[in-house]
């Protein structure tokens, strides 16, 4: 493992049932990743699963909820001094094997953050009409700003350090981090961009944008938009 | 005389009219009580001292009315409210939703430290797992 390592972080609650699998595929990829668990609270074995396939692994006293286990990823690769991370969830709808095309831009320095995203080239991804017009939504207002993004819910990301920094900030929501980090990063000068993944159907996305919690999601997500694209503007050069 | 200066002159009246002595009694029992009861709970250590003054300062302001109700009488007058009940009422409401205003900001600063909080003593575990593996102590 290089002396800056690279992490792999794994949000998981009460994921006992897929971890095992997917902890499984990513080390059949070969990567020298320490592979990361954050174990948010979980009811079930999910900690144990993890740390069995050899993950190390963070054990939450409590639910925090999906965006405050990422940033706990995040603040533990800061704390390994890591020089790129990389994000994706539990359930199985990310694909490892795509993380060597996910990190290449960030490897070759051209981005600071790259999202997997679902819609750049056709896939057999499908998309019910209300995810589909909330995401239509979140990404005009994402170009309004400068920030052309397809897939602003996609939780399979790489990122560097100074991302690092950025997201390790109290300002990272502890519920539904999507357009509005993405913008957060892009205001601070950081360079977003996408690299085409393909994705099974997982139930992460269902579970957070469904029912009244979809109501919730889009005035909420309205709301942390506009409050991401009214910030003042800084460049990362100024230390974020 | 116009319809509109009836209605001056009836809101004059309204304005004018004395205040029972029961109310202002009541009102002078209640703003003790809330002395009373936010002293027993600092007291008993279920009311913090940084919380009181907001509540003290409502019980003095609450006796001042009372025992000056020219000073509700003005307001009311300024707000072109029609009874000095309505205007106690208004006030009141005003104050109500400043105050849940002020306690959803301090529960939301108490949420973030307390995710802080909890991310950290996560962080620390692992940490401590971390190095209990290095010196072989922990196998999972």
């Amino acid at each position: 493992m290089p002396s800056e390592p690279w992490i792999l972080i794994i949000p998981a609650f009460n994921e006992a049932k897929n971890l095992a699998r997917v902890l499984t595929t990513v080390t059949s990829t070969g990567l020298d990743f320490e592979s990361v668990v954050i174990d948010d609270g979980s009811l079930d074995d999910t900690g144990a699963v993890a740390a069995r396939s050899g993950a190390t692994v963070i054990r939450h006293p409590f639910n925090l909820g999906y965006g405050a286990a990422l940033q706990t990823g995040y603040k533990y690769a800061l704390d390994r001094h890591a020089s790129l991370l990389v994000q994706m969830d539990a359930d199985g709808q990310h694909d490892p094997r795509e993380i060597p095309e996910l990190i290449a831009p960030v490897l070759r320095q051209e981005l600071d953050l790259v999202v997997g995203s679902r819609f750049i080239e056709p896939t057999d991804y499908r998309m019910g009409l209300a995810r589909r017009i909330g995401r239509e939504l979140f990404s005009g207002l994402a170009r309004l700003n400068g920030l052309k993004v397809s897939d602003p819910t996609s939780g399979f990301q790489a990122m560097n350090r100074t991302t690092l920094r950025l997201y390790g900030r109290d300002f990272f929501p502890t519920d539904y981090p999507d357009v509005d980090v993405l913008l957060t990063a892009h205001r601070h000068g950081l360079r977003v961009g996408e690299h085409s993944v393909r994705m099974s159907p997982g139930v992460r996305s269902s579970r957070l944008h469904s029912g009244s919690r979809a109501v919730y999601y889009v005035y909420k997500m309205l709301l942390s938009t506009w409050t991401a694209s009214t910030s003042r503007r800084r460049r990362k050069e100024n230390g974020l | 005389m116009s319809q509109a200066e009836r209605l001056n002159e009836l809101r004059e009246l309204m304005w004018s009219a004395p205040e029972s002595d029961s109310a202002r009694a009541v009102a002078l029992i209640f703003s003790f009580a809330l002395v009373v009861a936010v002293l027993w709970l600092v007291r008993r250590q279920r009311l913090r001292e940084e919380y009181t003054p907001i509540w003290i300062g409502t019980a003095a302001a609450m006796a001042l009315v009372s025992v000056h109700p020219d000073i509700l009488r003005t307001l009311a007058r300024l707000m072109s409210a029609w009874t000095l009940s309505s205007t106690v009422f208004f006030l009141g409401l005003v104050f109500l939703v400043a105050i849940c205003l002020n306690y959803a900001v301090r529960l939301s600063r108490a949420n973030l430290q307390i995710k802080n909080l909890a991310q950290e003593v996560a962080l620390i575990g692992a940490r401590l797992d971390r190095m209990s593996r290095l010196e072989g102590k922990v196998e999972y």
